[in-house]
C-alpha cells in the first residue's frame, strides 16, 4: 500500500535497463579472441604483453597470420598504440589503435599516422622516419610499434620479410557478422593465387546449418576459380555469402594486394 | 486462580494454534525470476565474442532486449495463468499489478529490439539508420518466421495501446478484455522467430531446449489452470442463480446454489470470477467476493451496480446458470499472525469483511469491524453484522458522514481512542484505492507494521 510513483518508477526502469545493457557491451572485447585462435593464427595477441603459447614451434610451418598489438606508448599529446597485420612472418598492415585526438591533435594525427603505417610495412622494422610535425606521436608510434615486433619474433623465427614468401601461406579474413552468425573465411596463397579457400566459421544451428553445408563448398570453390572477392552469392543463402565475401576480400587485402 | 489463570492461557494457546501466518512465496518468486533474468542475459554474453564497432553495439542491445523481452513474454502469460499459489498465497490484486507492469515493460523492449536489430542489420549491409523502414520490410520478407513475428508485434502494440489507461477506461470492458485475449496469439506468432532467427538458440542448442521448456511449462499452466479447473469445477458443482436480495438502494446480493459447494475449498475473503449465462452477460466474467462464508448449498455475492454488468445482476432471473472461476484471492485467515483482528470496509468493500467477520476465529473482544459508508443508509448488511456481532461477542462500528455531507476523520488519533491497542491488531482491509490508502497511512501512524496490514485492491 506504499504510495506508487509511476513517473519514477518509469524513469527506474528506462535507466536500469539502459545501463545494463551499456554496461554488458562495454564489457566485452573489443576484438574476438577467440575467433583468432579458432583460426590458428600463431602471432595473435589482443592483450598487451602476452607470449603467444605456441609462438616458439612455429619456425618451418606455413606461416599463419594474424595481429599483434604493441604497447600502448604514452606522448605528451595522449597515447600511441600499433597494430600489425602479420602474414607468412611479414607485416602486411600497420594501423594505430590509439592516436593522439582533440584540437591540433586530430590533425597532426591525420597526417603522421598514415605515412608512419606505410613506412613499417616498408621497413618491416621500427627503424622508420619520424613525421615532421609529428614528432611526438612518431616516437610513441616507434615505441609501440617495437614493442610489437619483439612480440612478434618468437614466431617469426628470424628476420621478418625471410625467405618465406614464395611458399604456400594462409590468410585469415577478418569475422563478419551476418544475422545467422559470423563467417570467417581462411585462404591459402601460393605466389599470389589462392589455392584454396575455407570456411573457419559459418552460421549454425536450426536451418542454418543446412544454409550452411549447402553455400560454403560453392563459395569456397567460386573464390578459388575468381581469385578476388568479386564471387556470385548462393541463392537461398544470401547473408552468408555476404559475410564470406567481405571476409575473403579481408584475407585478399592481408595476403598483400 | 490458578485454575482460570492456566484456563485463560490453553483457551488463547487453542485460538493460537488456528493461527500459523502463511508467509506470500512473492519473495522466492521474485527471485527466481531475477535468477531467471541472469541466467538469460549469461546466454548472450556467452554467445557473443566481442562487441566491435557501432554495428556490433547496436545488434548485441537489440540481441539482449529481444531475449529478455522472450524470457518476460512467459512470465506475463503465466501471471495470468490463474495459478494457485499465485492467485491464493501472493494475492490476485498484486499478480494483476505485477502482470500489468511487468506486460508494459516487456512490450518496450519488444519495441526497443525491434527498433535496434533492424537498424543493426541496416548498418551490417552498409546503409544507415534512414533506411530502417526499407531493412525491416526486407527481413520480414526474407528471414524464416519473421511474417510471423511482424503480425504478433502488431498484435502487442495494439494490445498495449488499448491497455493504456485513458484509453481502458473508454472502453467497454468485455472490448478491452478479448483484444487482450490476443495476447495468446500474440505469444504464439512471435514465438518462432526466437527459435528460427535468434543467434543465441542458433548456436546453443541447450538454450533452445530450455526456451522450449519454459514456453511448454507456461502453455501446460495455462491449460491447465484457466481451461481445464475451471471445466472440472463447473461441471462438478453445477451453480445457479437462487435469487436476487436488494441490500440497499444499489446494492444486491445474489444467492447461488449448487452441489457441494464446500468443496470448491473456498474461503471467506476470497472471490470468483462469474459468468452468468445471461443474454448479454455470458461473455464476460468478472470478479466478485463471497459476502458469506461457503456453505454446501449455498454461496452469495453482494455488488454494487457500478458498471453495466453489476447494474444487470439485479434482472437475473432464478434458475440461470453460473459458470465461476476460483476461488481467488489472498485476503483470508491465513495472513492473520495475530489474536486480535480488526476489519476495516470501505462501502462494497464490506463484502469479503463480512464473511471474514463471521468466521474468523477469536474470542469475545479479539474481532473488530469498522464499516465505512456515506450514510447510513448506504450499510449494506448491517443486520446481519449486528448478529453477528452480538453473538460472537465483537464489536462492530461504523463512520458515516456527517448530515451536512462532512467526512468522518479516520485519524491515527481516533483510531487509538476507539482502540487503545490497536498497534497489537492484524488489519484486514477492502474498499475503494483512496479510501485505503488514506486508513493504510493513518493504521501506521497509529503503530501497526506494514506486514500486518492486509488489504486487496485492485487499481493498476
Amino acid at each position: 500500500m506504499r504510495k506508487s510513483h509511476p513517473v519514477r518508477r518509469v524513469v527506474l526502469a528506462t535507466a536500469a535497463t539502459v545501463s545494463g545493457v551499456v554496461l554488458l557491451l562495454s564489457l566485452k572485447p573489443a576484438s574476438d579472441p577467440a575467433a583468432a585462435s579458432a583460426a590458428g593464427a600463431a602471432p595473435q595477441q589482443t592483450a598487451a604483453g602476452q607470449e603467444s603459447p605456441q609462438g616458439g614451434a612455429r619456425g618451418a610451418a606455413p606461416a599463419g597470420s594474424g595481429t599483434v598489438t604493441g604497447d600502448a606508448a604514452q606522448t605528451q599529446y595522449g597515447a600511441v598504440q600499433v597494430r600489425l597485420t602479420v602474414s607468412g612472418g611479414k607485416i602486411t598492415k600497420a594501423e594505430a589503435v590509439q592516436a593522439p585526438k582533440g584540437g591540433l591533435s586530430d590533425q597532426k594525427t591525420q597526417l603522421a599516422v598514415p605515412k608512419l603505417n606505410q613506412e613499417a610495412v616498408a621497413a618491416g622494422t621500427a627503424d622508420i622516419d619520424s613525421v615532421s610535425g609529428a614528432t611526438y606521436t612518431s616516437e610513441g608510434y616507434k615505441k609501440s610499434l617495437q614493442s610489437a615486433l619483439d612480440r612478434m619474433k618468437p614466431a617469426s623465427s628470424g628476420t621478418p620479410g625471410g625467405g618465406g614468401a614464395a611458399q604456400a601461406r594462409t590468410v585469415t579474413g577478418k569475422t563478419v557478422q551476418t544475422q545467422y552468425g559470423p563467417v570467417q573465411v581462411r585462404i591459402t596463397v601460393s605466389s599470389g593465387k589462392i589455392t584454396a579457400a575455407e570456411a573457419v566459421q559459418a552460421p549454425k544451428g536450426g536451418l542454418s546449418d543446412q544454409k550452411t553445408q549447402l553455400a560454403v563448398p560453392k563459395l569456397n570453390q567460386e573464390a578459388v576459380a575468381a581469385g578476388t572477392a568479386d564471387i556470385d552469392a548462393v541463392s537461398g543463402a544470401t547473408y552468408t555469402s555476404t559475410g564470406y565475401r567481405q571476409s575473403l576480400q579481408s584475407a585478399l587485402d592481408q595476403a598483400g594486394g | 486462580m490458578t485454575t482460570t489463570l492456566a484456563g485463560g492461557r490453553a483457551a488463547r494457546r487453542q485460538t493460537m494454534r488456528r493461527i500459523r501466518p502463511r508467509r506470500s512465496p512473492a519473495v522466492p518468486l521474485l527471485l527466481a525470476v531475477w535468477a531467471g533474468a541472469a541466467a538469460v542475459l549469461w546466454l548472450w554474453w556467452h554467445n557473443t565474442p566481442a562487441v566491435a564497432d557501432l554495428t556490433g553495439q547496436v545488434l548485441g542491445a537489440g540481441r539482449i532486449t529481444g531475449l529478455l523481452a522472450g524470457y518476460l513474454m512467459a512470465l506475463v502469460v503465466l501471471q495470468m495463468a490463474r495459478v494457485p499459489a499465485l492467485e491464493r498465497r501472493v494475492g490476485s490484486d498484486r499478480v494483476a499489478r505485477w502482470h500489468a507492469m511487468s506486460g508494459r515493460y516487456t512490450l518496450s523492449l519488444v519495441v526497443a529490439h525491434v527498433f535496434l536489430i533492424m537498424w543493426g542489420y541496416a548498418l551490417q549491409a552498409g546503409k544507415s539508420l534512414g533506411d530502417i523502414v526499407q531493412q525491416t520490410v526486407d527481413s520480414v520478407e526474407q528471414l524464416p518466421d519473421m511474417g510471423k513475428a511482424a503480425l504478433g508485434t502488431g498484435l502487442f502494440v495494439v494490445i498495449g495501446l488499448t491497455s493504456i489507461g485513458p484509453v481502458r477506461r473508454r472502453l467497454p470492458y468485455d472490448a478491452w478484455y478479448h483484444v487482450h485475449l490476443l495476447t495468446y496469439a500474440a505469444v504464439f506468432l512471435t514465438f518462432w522467430h526466437q527459435i528460427t532467427t535468434g543467434n543465441d538458440f542458433a548456436v546453443e542448442p541447450a538454450a533452445k531446449t530450455f526456451w522450449y521448456g519454459l514456453y511448454g511449462a507456461v502453455t501446460a499452466l495455462v491449460l491447465w489452470y484457466r481451461i481445464l479447473t475451471p471445466i472440472r469445477l463447473n461441471l462438478r458443482h453445477r451453480m445457479r442463480v437462487e435469487a436476487v436480495i436488494e441490500e440497499t438502494p444499489g446494492i444486491v446480493s445474489v444467492l447461488i446454489g449448487g452441489r457441494r459447494l464446500h468443496r470448491m475449498g473456498a474461503e471467506a475473503g476470497q472471490f470468483f470470477r462469474w459468468r452468468f449465462l445471461a443474454p448479454g452477460m455470458r461473455f464476460s466474467s468478472h470478479p466478485y467476493s463471497l459476502s458469506a462464508a461457503p456453505r454446501p448449498d449455498m454461496l452469495r455475492i453482494t455488488v454494487k451496480a457500478i458498471g453495466d454488468h453489476s447494474a444487470r445482476l439485479r434482472e437475473l432471473a432464478p434458475g440461470t446458470k453460473v459458470w465461476a472461476e476460483g476461488p481467488y484471492g489472498a485476503l483470508t485467515a491465513q495472513r492473520r499472525s495475530r489474536g486480535k483482528v480488526l476489519l476495516v470496509a470501505g462501502g462494497v468493500g464490506i463484502t469479503p469483511m463480512r464473511a471474514l467477520f463471521e468466521t474468523l476465529p477469536g474470542a469475545a473482544g479479539d474481532i473488530t469491524l469498522l464499516y465505512r459508508a456515506n450514510t447510513t443508509q448506504d450499510l449494506a448488511l448491517w443486520d446481519e453484522l449486528a448478529a453477528i456481532a452480538e453473538e460472537r461477542g465483537a464489536r462492530l462500528m461504523y463512520a458515516v458522514n456527517s448530515p451536512e455531507g462532512e467526512r468522518p476523520d479516520i485519524s491515527a488519533e481516533n483510531l487509538q481512542r476507539k482502540i487503545p491497542d490497536i498497534e497489537t491488531h492484524d488489519v484486514f482491509m477492502c474498499g475503494p484505492p483512496g479510501f485505503a490508502q488514506s486508513v493504510f497511512e493513518a493504521l501506521r501512524e497509529a503503530g501497526v507494521p506494514a506486514r500486518r496490514i492486509h488489504h486487496e485492491s485492485f487499481e493498476m
